[in-house]
């Protein structure tokens, strides 16, 4: 299934695919077209969809319209144990009637696969795992962690085309999760199987995808790479869902190259607009506590925008240190910067200055 | 402050210790004269003897009223299990109109009066003509035991994590397969502890079983119950002794049983 372009064929191919429990809509109409080995992440907020779409793809609910098309074959009529998918769930779903072998070996008899290749791929994806020597035990008897490797590898060990995660780490803790994303990612580069990952963890999202689709209010607000969802955020929802943020109200008040930002009565700023905002229009203004610096008196960058303040308290957090500023326009702001010597013992109280280049600013209409 | 706790704590012992005594009892009086040495019912008993229990081998109609009993109590199980277990399942996982209904209808047995299900089995019984005691009786003590099988078995199934029968769908099992591979196996505890619950009461069960027996079928009990009515043999107490040990006996299977499920 590749196309003359010469480009990989989508693996998921879904058009306005909706949900309704009822009078409730539980997914909005969607579109999305995942490309085979990709490893796409679902990002939201809880009770934003991110189930439903999931449900939907593995045929575990029914949609109210639209369609699905799985490598090439259209599904939505097909019932979940025909689609040949795999899934990895929040608390692991391993059978605890069966040892760790029996679990992976559930969907190979299912596949009526000769016994001898059984223990063959069993013990094959047990390494893959790393995870040699547990085949004998119960999933219980493992930790979380392994339990939740156990099920990946009861779902790579019948080599779906895709495999489907729904928050498979969210039972875990931080450290771990860490571990895992790694290991997820890992498995994901040898074997080239596509992924479709559910968090509301954007860092996980930030660390794992190809691509991020970022779910709100039971629809897709934006959908590209982490890149751009950080960097370039089409809304103020994916500009304050992912990463820190600063949002300032701010107006057009004049258009060009880059165009002129109002904050306040006396405040204003450059910035480059992505749109074509006519003078007047409302919204906020994106700042990253990376992109800004704390200025001490007349040390402002040609060029650079600057609004002034003063220090309400600066936290050293190691390498990085972030100073809180309030605005005089009483705006609160974020800074982050590298820990500096010269910065870190400032008074709070202290009058200070704001500064950013224009590129770094983003104005995102109300 | 202190004392006045533990004053409590000894009145509440005291209190429990009774209620135990009340409960318990009658059961062990019972167990001690049917180890008497008396032909008549005496407490305390003059000596040790396994005398009523040999008389209860040897006198006539106890053993075959206990093998009826026995068989009465195996088939009802089995037939209460067979209509039981699917029924707690579509109740459980099924979402179907009328559900809540029909579990309320399954359960109805145990809220009519005994009296009344027995006089209605019986009446039932005669319009259709079904003569065969023993059938009868299998017939009866099914419908009597079901609802404690559906109770049982529908509390299992909750417990069961329906994101297991999930995966294995997704992993492409059928319905068949989810069942036989996935419910079943974590259920079998549950029917295990429903069967031999279902068995007890079968086996001790007697206001329905008066109503629906033939008069040549006579269960344990039924003939327990007649008996006393001519006299009061000591024999009784050695029956009971029996049918209070296998009740333990059973309980602690169950208990055996469902502990292991847990730790599963
Ligand atoms: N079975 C259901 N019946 C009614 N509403 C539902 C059902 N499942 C999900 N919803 C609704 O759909 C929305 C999306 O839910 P979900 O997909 O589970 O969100 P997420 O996984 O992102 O937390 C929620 O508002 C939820 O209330
Ligand atoms: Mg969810």
């Amino acid at each position: 299934m590749t196309d003359s372009s010469g480009a990989k064929a989508a693996m998921i191919e879904i058009s306005g695919l909706r949900k309704d429990y009822g009078s409730v809509v539980a997914l909005h109409d969607t579109e999305l077209s995942v490309p085979t080995g990709e490893f796409l992440t679902l990002l939201g907020p809880s009770g934003s969809g991110k189930t439903t779409l999931l449900n939907l793809i593995a045929g575990m609910a029914s949609p109210t319209r639209g369609r699905i098309v799985i490598n090439g074959r259209d599904v939505t009529e097909v019932p979940a144990e025909k689609r040949g998918l795999g899934m990895v769930f929040q608390n692991y779903a391993l059978m605890p009637h069966m040892t760790v072998s029996e679990n992976i070996a559930f969907p190979l008899e299912i596949r009526k696969v000769p016994r001898a290749e059984i223990r063959r791929r069993v013990a094959e994806v047990l390494d893959l795992v790393r995870l040699p020597h547990v085949g004998d035990r119960k999933p219980k008897e493992l930790s979380g962690g392994q339990q939740q490797r156990i099920s990946i590898a009861r779902c790579i060990v019948y080599k779906p085309d895709l495999i489907l995660m729904d928050e498979p780490l969210g039972a875990l803790d931080k450290k771990l999760r860490e571990q895992m994303q790694l290991e997820i990612r890992r498995i994901h580069k040898e074997l080239g199987i596509t992924m479709l990952y559910v968090t509301h963890d954007q860092e996980e999202a930030l660390n794992m995808s190809d691509r991020i689709m970022l779910m709100n209010a039971r629809r897709v607000e934006q959908i590209g790479t982490p890149d751009q969802l950080y960097f370039a955020p089409r809304t103020q929802f994916a500009a304050d869902f992912i990463g820190a943020s600063t949002l300032l109200d701010a107006t057009v008040a004049e258009t060009g190259e880059p165009a002129l930002l109002r904050l306040s009565a006396s405040e204003s700023c450059r910035v480059r607009l992505h749109s074509a905002a006519p003078v007047g229009t409302v919204g906020k203004l994106l700042l990253r506590p990376e992109a800004l610096r704390l200025v001490q008196n007349g040390q402002v960058t040609a060029g650079h925008n600057v609004l002034h303040g003063h220090l309400d308290n600066t936290l050293v957090t190691g390498a990085t240190s972030k100073h809180f500023v309030t605005l005089d326009n009483g705006a609160t702001l974020a800074i982050q910067e590298l820990t500096d010597p010269s910065t870190t013992r400032l008074e709070p109280g202290l009058r200070v200055q704001v500064s950013w280049p224009p590129e770094t600013g983003r104005f995102l209409e109300n | 402050m202190e004392t006045r706790i533990s004053g409590w704590r000894i009145a509440l012992g005291a209190v429990v210790t009774v209620i135990l005594a009340f409960l318990l009892l009658p059961s062990l009086i019972t167990a001690v004269i049917s180890f008497g040495s008396s032909n008549q019912i005496v407490f305390p008993p003059t000596g040790f003897s396994l005398n009523l229990f040999r008389r209860f081998f040897a006198e006539e109609g106890w053993v075959a009223s206990t093998w009826l009993s026995f068989r009465v109590a195996i088939w009802s199980t089995l037939l209460a299990l067979f209509l039981g277990i699917p029924a707690a399942y579509a109740l459980t996982r099924g979402s179907f109109p009328g559900r809540k209904i029909l579990a309320l209808f399954l359960l109805s047995p145990v809220m009519v009066p005994h009296v009344a299900v027995a006089l209605a089995l019986y009446i039932y019984f005669t319009e259709i003509r079904l003569t065969n005691g023993e059938l009868r009786l299998v017939f009866a003590h099914a419908i009597a035991t079901l609802p404690f099988v559906v109770v049982t078995a529908s509390a299992g199934l909750r417990h069961i994590d329906p994101a297991l029968e999930r995966a294995a769908t997704v992993m492409g099992a059928s319905r068949l397969t989810v069942l036989r591979r996935v419910t079943l196996p974590l259920l079998t505890p549950s029917i295990i502890a429903s069967g031999l619950f279902a068995f007890l009461i079968s086996f001790d069960e007697v206001v329905i079983s008066w109503f629906v027996a033939r008069a040549g079928d006579t269960t344990l009990p039924i003939k327990m119950f007649s008996s006393i009515q001519f006299e009061v043999s000591p024999v009784l107490a050695a029956i009971s002794t029996m049918l209070t040990a296998l009740s333990i006996v059973v309980c602690v299977i169950v208990a055996t049983v469902q502990k292991e499920a847990r730790s599963d």
